[in-house]
């Protein structure tokens, strides 16, 4: 009994294993940097949905209403391809001689020179980016719900105060807007950690790739031990460690939630 | 605003390449034991690795090798992403129409099929098989040539992938390379085995580079033929694949 | 127009793996809203273990990415093959993706309807109930002449909602799912054209196109079907266009 433990804890303490274990920080930096440009992204959305211009209304509508047709994984695996197809044909507008473009007509890039290598942490920060605005629509629908749900009386009292439309504006019609946001916004977050895993897709060896690799069944001596398919056992870690950091996230959420409505008396609404 | 654009995509652009200026970037796939595998210390190990390296050494290059995907490694070659693709490629007419091959570090050898232990075929009357094959492979691309006609022919993304379906049952047999089919035959204890025809597809295993690469391309193949005429290929072959035989594969 | 020309081909090209997106929702959604009733009342059950077994079953559901979803009941289907599914002769059905992929989405789809049934089922007005037990139905006949309307009503634009996110999911299924003779769906036509001519705003917008409308379908029928639903309230104010002395 205490052999198979041994040999259970060396096996799964092995570089490969640790590799896997490691590769956790690219589900974690995609999810905190995809969230922060959600937050962004959704700020501005909402910006624009509520604007008194027009034209400004129509591109926040447009941008919100993206996602409601188009699957998130789609917008994913699209993105960081269209990012860097467009800044290679920037380059090759100066590096590329015209008749190298010219015989490299069907293909791409242009000329090898115009080439951008991109490695697993260029196509994270494009994965966190591209989750952002993807998630930042929902979050602008978030944000643009919850302002119209802060008390006018509250905006109405505070201009009676004296404040100008800008304090106004930011120390109590965004400080109240929190409250009543944070719970569509802790939903985005939720769907947002689990879109992390499809980082496999941009070939990234995230923990997905190397639950794969690692379950694989082996027959070959010489790479390790010989094993039947143990994928299961390892998408099942993989299912419980998602439940854990949405568990971790929803006690998060209510924290921050019962901070955001600290002096605020809530009449029908969240807290 | 164009040349304030081109100086942003330009310092981008730099600060990404600056470091793999002078290294020789390799791609290879990490799913294909003992060709190419992440060994048990996570580092990508196998026959193609440990080539590359002797070549890289015998030619005074600087070399890292990178995991890529296999159904998009030729066109990734092609965009730039990495300068030699090392996967147990076979050397092939159509991939010849994109890419460039340094002469085969493997000598060419049939593809084979492989099912459960126990299980009788009639290869004489291919007919009502559950076929798997890994997808961009010689083999998925005879299996769709020559046995589509009354089987059913699956795809999978790894060799792995398929190895996993035909333990479990789900397909018949695996067509895939010999020496591949030998070492995992050998290592399965009798549930696996090898039978029936040995079909020749392809010209033996090559490094696939640029075609506009002559350079890169000239160098490897002058390593390489040193590297055979003193027998170090040949004894990393008989290293990697046990199953295969004493050789020689090169003449040395 | 030259720049029609490729958009009109790219949309007669992934018009047939269309149809396979379109099959895995159609297939899933029945069955995932008959169980997600099943669930959510379970989930409001007095019994303390069919609460907790339901609440667990929709918290490991909407917990974890469907993705991987995808791949380990494929990889636990796969382990039962040989002592379950090949002696009872059905492998050749029971593993298939075109089975395989509705089933997956139908379990993950009834934990999300059954969230949104559940969170409906709480609004059913206390005293409609007890009005009808007064009147000594049964739970049977309570369950249909009262708390099923109310339920539909309020749970309907959520359920519209969780049907396109289900119609999204569908472009995941052939991501993990083996391929099957050439069949493919819209993600993999539109990655295979990808790779052939590296034009990837032409060939993924294409396929956003076909999501789009067929997300903007689903809307719309859903509506159709919530407009009728609510025929017995008051009807929003409309617009006059005609000058009223028109008649």
């Amino acid at each position: 009994m205490g052999d198979d433990i041994a040999f259970w804890w060396g096996y799964l303490t092995n570089g490969k294993h640790l590799s896997w274990y490691a590769s956790v920080h690219y589900t974690l930096i995609a999810a905190l940097l995809g969230g922060t440009c959600a937050l962004f992204f959704g700020l501005g959305g909402a910006g624009l949905r509520r604007s008194r211009f027009a034209p400004f209304r129509l591109i926040g509508a447009g941008y919100i209403n993206m996602v409601r047709g188009i699957p998130d994984v789609l917008f994913f695996l699209f993105f960081p391809l269209a990012f860097e197809q467009l800044v290679e044909l920037i380059i090759s507008q100066s590096a590329c001689p015209p008749d190298v473009v010219a015989t490299n007509a069907g293909t791409w890039p242009p000329c090898t020179a115009a080439n951008w290598f991109l490695s697993s942490t260029e196509y994270l920060i494009l994965a966190g980016v591209s989750l952002g605005i993807v998630y930042g629509a929902f979050t602008a629908n978030v944000i643009a719900g919850a302002m119209n749900a802060v008390p006018m009386g509250q905006l109405e009292a505070g201009r009676a105060f004296g404040l100008t439309e800008r304090q106004v504006f930011w120390r109590i019609h965004v400080r109240q807007m929190w409250v009543y946001a944070l719970p569509g916004l802790s939903n985005c977050w939720l769907l947002l950690i689990k879109s992390t895993s499809l980082l496999s897709l941009l070939q990234i060896v995230d923990i997905v790739r190397w639950a794969d690799r690692l379950g694989a069944p082996n027959f070959s001596r010489a790479a390790g031990l010989v094993h039947g398919d143990w994928r299961w056992g390892y998408y099942l870690a993989l299912l419980l460690f998602f439940i854990l950091l949405t568990f971790l996230s929803e006690k998060a959420f209510a924290a921050l939630t019962r901070w955001a409505g600290k002096g605020m008396t809530l009449g029908s609404a969240a807290g | 605003m164009k040349k304030l654009l081109i100086a942003a995509a330009a310092a981008l652009f730099a600060l990404s390449s600056a470091a793999s200026a002078q290294t020789i970037r390799i791609g290879t796939e990490g799913a294909y034991a003992p060709w190419n595998f992440v060994n048990d210390s996570g580092q990508l190990a196998g026959l193609d690795i440990d080539v590359m390296n002797e070549l890289c050494k015998r030619a005074g290059l600087e070399c890292t090798v990178i995991q890529t995907a296999w159904d998009t490694i030729i066109p990734n070659l092609n965009a730039g992403n990495y300068d030699v693709i090392a996967a147990g490629m076979s050397i092939t007419d159509e991939r010849r129409q994109s890419i460039d091959f340094t002469a085969d570090y493997s000598p060419p050898e049939a593809s084979a099929f492989m099912m459960q232990g126990g299980t009788t075929i009639d290869f004489n009357n291919i007919k009502g098989l559950r076929i798997g094959t890994q997808g961009g492979t010689i083999q998925s691309a005879y299996a769709e040539e020559n046995l589509a006609d009354g089987n059913t022919l699956i795809s999978f993304d790894t060799a792995d992938a398929a190895l996993a379906d035909l333990s479990a049952g789900n397909i018949d047999v695996i067509l895939a390379d010999h020496s591949y089919i030998m070492e995992t035959v050998a290592g399965s204890g009798g549930a696996l085995k090898n039978d029936g025809p040995r079909i020749p597809i392809g010209d033996g295993v090559g490094a696939g580079v640029r075609k506009a690469d002559t350079e890169l391309r000239d160098k490897l193949d002058t390593a390489l033929a040193a590297a055979k005429a003193d027998g170090t290929i040949d004894g990393l072959i008989k290293k990697w694949f046990p199953e295969r035989g004493e050789g020689p594969f090169y003449p040395h | 127009m030259d720049l029609l020309a490729p958009i009109l081909r790219d949309i007669e090209l992934l018009a047939r793996p269309a149809l396979f997106n379109l099959y895995f929702a159609l297939a899933s959604i029945p069955a995932g809203f008959v169980l997600a009733i099943f669930l959510a009342m379970g989930k409001a059950s007095a019994n303390p273990l069919i609460s907790r077994l339901s609440q667990g079953y929709i918290y490991a559901f909407r917990g974890s990415p469907f993705f991987i979803q995808l791949f380990m009941f494929y990889s636990v289907m796969l382990a039962f093959n040989q002592t379950v599914w090949k002696p009872w002769g059905i492998d050749w059905f029971v593993l298939h993706p075109l089975f395989l992929g509705p089933a997956i989405l139908a379990l993950n789809t009834t934990a999300y309807t059954a969230e949104i049934f559940y969170g409906a089922l709480n609004t059913v007005p206390k005293g409609e109930i007890d009005a009808a037990r007064a009147y000594g139905m049964s739970k049977g006949q309570t369950f249909r002449s009262v708390t099923w309307p109310h339920l539909i009503r309020i749970a309907w634009p959520a359920y519209t909602n969780e049907v396109v996110f289900l119609f999204h999911a569908t472009a995941l299924v052939y991501f993990t799912l083996p391929v099957i003779g050439d069949q493919k769906d819209l993600m993999n036509a539109a990655g295979a054209l990808f790779e052939r001519d590296y034009n990837a705003f032409l060939h993924f917008s294409v396929a956003a196109g076909y999501f789009l409308a067929i997300s903007l379908a689903i809307f719309f029928v859903f509506g159709l079907i919530y407009r009728r639903l609510m025929r017995h309230m008051p009807q929003p104010p409309r617009v006059r266009f005609a000058p009223r002395w028109l008649g």
